[in-house]
């Protein structure tokens, strides 16, 4: 008895069939497989996409209210509340903080995060997000990058809130190089 | 002491691995074997100076040598032991250090194992190894040094790696009081083992590249170089895996969502390498068997390099935005011209044998019904998915903003929209290729083989409707999953009952030692179906923690009760205490029960690490009663701070996620049978060098 084919042996079911035919197989398979994957790659895009704007650009243009957008900013860790809602019934954790704007164009994000949060002239925006936990990294100078829409509540003119349903926090100590200062050690250290 | 060794081996390893690259390349185009020789020698000595190296640097943690930088920004005296040794990885420079370490290991062992057997690759082996591994040194020698150290000059504090002018060295010990320690976040399993695996995966895959750029440079353009480098990619592939894997572990058990994966672009940068190394060991099988692709495959296995140069690229470069990149350093410009070059120099040797003939297939399609049309098809949906992935997480933020001003970033709903298509369609191929076979499979035969497996997986999906699963997503998702894991099972049976069938008497040690036999014969074939059934096992735990998660949020006081999913929960009280470290623990102590019956206790807590600048940080513990069926997944999120009486909590049901890590374990366990070498292929290891002349000129 033989052994065990290693692999399955060259089947002998159909005869080839001429080339051009098999050829025209693998085009039209290819072209369906590409316009399927292109279809797939175009409405995830059209669904998913969200422009990435700083807090300046969100709040000095009408375009992006009501607009799922991305937004970077600096978190001012004084304004932060963690509090639970009933809301539908339910009780829901809600977490609620002031971003600043950090400019575009830096050189040590550390250093930008670190005068956002600090300058009392920054333009901010107010942060809810409901439903999810506290993030652990969600503290004072962190790098907050929120998806989510701004409305105005309370009509128009009113306090500009920024309804956050992805929360992507970077701890600012991840961002720039600190150095030690000089005093001597405690005893014993 | 331990700083100048450290910088001493680190310029001896990047002198050796310059003169390595050279003196190969010049060896092979000269003929002179003594040359190649001596670039052989050169490459491994870098092997023990990175080793001496990295072993200076964990000598410095151990030892609190606070004035070196890297040691004063990942540890502080309160960093326990442990901690200390993995803070080598902790941040960019020591990670770095240890991803040359790991990159020259390999280097090494390939030049060592294959030496004899592959003699006229070696030279250029040689050459694209040590000129990678001379430009990752480069870069921590001259842009992140994790050797630098403090001094002071003039009441000033500098950081310097040499000793500047007028410095004065500062007491260690003086520095100790500021000391960072490791990120909390980094002090989990998960992580301490998840970036040695992930490097060893990535660093890993320089080993058939560089033979695939030695076979084409030297004009060896057989299946040396695929037959040389098999085991160095399943091993490479099986880290990375692991490290993908392990990575998602942690997110799960120290971010505190209850999920362990979230499209994030450093993930997706260690995912595309991945996608492209697997389309990879599809298609070499092709070229092996059948003489095929033999282009394709040399466009693979560069992707699969690329792929990892530009995942370690994103992620330092501060190129995207994500959880896990690191800062934007000075690195990222040097990284992203290496990795042009590289990619520039590979498809233009590619070009250049492909122009000269050097490349023609030996077959061509026969048959759109064949293994080997079936494999190309499951090429080409891991290259759309590595296009899809790569255009969501990297294209289209970086070409917005270039082209139209504004970055546009894409969502989870884009991955979620494209990839799961992609991925069912992988996986229907998973069931179907391996019933088919070379060059042409007429439908019935393929019809007759699939029946058993359709059946089976038809009974399946009753099973999973009678019990209550309505939603037809969910049993189509699961139909086609299961499929591919019937096949592979039933394709194993049908092994075991061939060889069983030789015998005269049918006992059940016959088929337990058929199945061994079966395995021990055809590892390579077997090991890949158990690895199939890994990637079953894990699809199912997919499919179940996406769809069916279920979560609630509830405030309770002591004695209170929260019930979701047949479970209840019950808060006992809170407890504070101090950890060895000085972190400060807030402990909820509650009660797991089903019907009634305590199944556990669980302790969710909340850590606080006291940081160098007196703050703290926070860091929730999930607490997880974990069976096959599901995981309950509990979080303290909230407490009231004077009286402890009340607590709130989060609750996550994720059914069958623990299918994911037991899959990672079956794919582990058919990735060592497939990649472990059988007595009867082992090549013979004397092929005679052609005298005094090696690399021949093609």
């Amino acid at each position: 008895m033989a052994e065990a084919a290693w692999e399955k042996p060259l089947g002998t079911g159909a005869a080839p069939r001429s080339w051009s035919v098999e050829r025209l197989k693998f085009l039209i398979g290819g072209v369906l497989i590409l316009g399927a994957v292109a279809y797939l790659m175009i409405s995830g895009t059209l669904a998913g996409a969200r422009y990435y704007i700083t807090v300046d650009q969100l709040l000095s243009n009408q375009e992006y209210v009501g607009q799922t957008v991305r937004v970077s900013g600096a978190v001012i860790g004084s304004t932060i509340t963690n509090t639970t809602e009933i809301i539908n019934g339910v009780e829901t954790q809600i977490i609620e903080f002031d971003v600043a704007n950090v400019p575009e164009n830096y050189t040590d994000l550390g250093q930008a995060l670190y005068e956002a949060a600090n300058n009392p002239n920054a333009q901010t925006v107010h942060v809810r997000v409901e439903g999810q936990p506290m993030p652990d990294l969600l503290q004072h100078e962190a790098q907050a990058i929120l998806s989510g829409t701004l409305n105005r509540d309370g009509g128009q003119g009113g306090v500009p809130v920024f309804y956050a349903t992805e929360l992507l926090l970077k701890c600012p100590t991840r961002m720039s190089e600190t150095y030690p200062d000089l005093t001597p050690a405690a005893p014993g250290a | 002491m331990l700083a100048e060794i450290g910088i001493a081996t680190l310029l001896l390893a990047f002198v050796a691995a310059l003169y390595a690259t050279v003196a190969a390349l010049y060896g092979a185009r000269t003929g002179s074997e003594r040359l190649v020789i001596s670039a052989r020698n050169a490459a491994l000595t870098t092997f023990p100076l990175l080793l001496t190296a990295c072993v200076a640097l964990v000598a410095a943690l151990l030892s609190g040598r606070y004035d070196i930088a890297y040691v004063w920004t990942v540890s502080n005296p309160q960093t326990p032991t442990f901690y200390r040794i993995t803070a080598l990885w902790g941040s960019q420079s020591g990670s770095l250090l240890f991803w040359s370490l790991m990159l020259s290991g390999y280097s090494c062992g390939a030049i060592l194992f294959n030496w004899k057997s592959d003699r006229r690759l070696m030279p250029y082996v040689i050459a694209f190894t040590m000129v990678t591994l001379a430009f990752f040194i480069g870069l921590k020698v001259f842009l992140e040094n994790p050797f630098d150290r403090y001094w002071a000059v003039n009441g000033e504090l500098v950081k310097s790696t040499f000793i500047p002018q007028g410095a004065e060295a500062i007491p260690y010990e003086n520095l100790a009081n500021s000391a960072q320690g490791l990120n909390p976040l980094l002090r989990h399993f998960g992580m301490i083992i998840h970036p040695p695996m992930l490097y060893l995966g990535f660093t890993g895959f320089m080993i058939p590249f560089a033979f695939a750029m030695a076979a084409l440079a030297s004009g060896d353009l057989s299946t040396n170089w695929i037959r040389a480098t098999r085991r160095w990619t399943l091993v490479a592939w099986l880290f990375l895996a692991l490290g993908l894997l392990l990575g998602g572990r942690w997110a799960y058990d120290v971010l505190g969502w209850g999920g362990y994966w979230g499209w994030d672009p450093v993930e997706n940068a260690a995912f595309l390498p991945w996608l492209v190394g697997t389309a990879f060991l599809h298609s070499v099988l092709i070229q092996e068997k059948r003489g095929m692709l033999k282009v394709w495959n040399m466009f693979l296995v560069i992707g699969t390099f690329s792929a990892m140069i530009f995942g370690t690229f994103a992620t330092r470069s501060g190129l995207i935005a994500s959880v896990h990149s690191f800062a934007r350093s000075p690195i990222g410009f040097p990284m992203f011209v290496f990795w042009s070059c590289m990619t520039l120099v590979s498809v233009v040797l590619i070009l250049w044998r492909r122009n000269r003939g050097d490349l023609k297939d030996e077959r061509a399609f026969a048959n759109i019904l064949s293994r080997e049309s079936l494999f190309v098809l499951n090429n080409i949906i891991f290259m759309m998915l590595v296009v899809a992935i790569f255009w969501g997480s990297f294209g289209a933020p970086v070409l917005s903003e270039l082209f139209g001003g504004t970055r546009i970033t894409l969502g989870t709903e884009y991955f979620m929209t494209v990839t799961p298509p992609l991925f069912a369609a992988l996986y229907i191929l998973m069931g179907v290729a391996p019933l088919t076979a070379w060059g042409v499979t007429s439908l019935p035969r393929l019809g007759r083989a699939l029946l058993i497996p359709v059946v089976l997986t038809l009974i399946t999906v009753v099973l999973f409707a009678l019990m209550g699963m309505s939603s037809p997503g969910a049993l189509f998702a699961y139909a086609i999953v299961t499929l591919a894991g019937y096949v592979a099972l039933y394709e194993i049976y049908r092994g075991v009952r061939t060889r069983a069938r030789k015998e005269a008497t049918r006992t059940m040690g016959l088929y337990a030692n058929a199945l061994i036999e079966l395995f021990a014969r055809n590892r390579r074939r077997y090991g890949g179906y158990v690895v199939h059934l890994g990637i079953t096992v894990i699809g199912i735990g997919v499919i179940g923690s996406t769809l069916f998660q279920q979560q609630t949020q509830q405030t309770l006081s002591i004695g209170e009760t929260l019930s979701i999913g047949g479970y209840q929960l019950r808060y006992n009280g809170l407890t504070q205490a101090l950890a060895e470290d000085e972190r400060q623990m807030i402990i909820a102590d509650v009660t797991l029960l089903r019907d009634g019956n305590e199944l556990s206790v669980l302790r969710p807590r909340t850590d606080y690490y006291l940081l160098s600048d007196n703050t703290t940080m926070p860091m929730t513990i999930a607490g997880a009663y974990s069976t096959l069926e599901n995981d309950f997944y509990v979080l303290l999120i909230g407490w009231e701070e004077q009286t402890d009486t009340t607590a709130t909590f989060k609750v996550y049901i994720n059914p069958l996620i623990n299918l994911v890590w037991w899959g990672g374990l079956i794919l582990m366990f058919g990735t060592v049978i497939a990649a472990y070498p059988a007595r009867e292929t082992v090549r013979a290891s004397v092929v005679a060098p052609a005298k005094n002349k090696v690399g021949a000129r093609a």
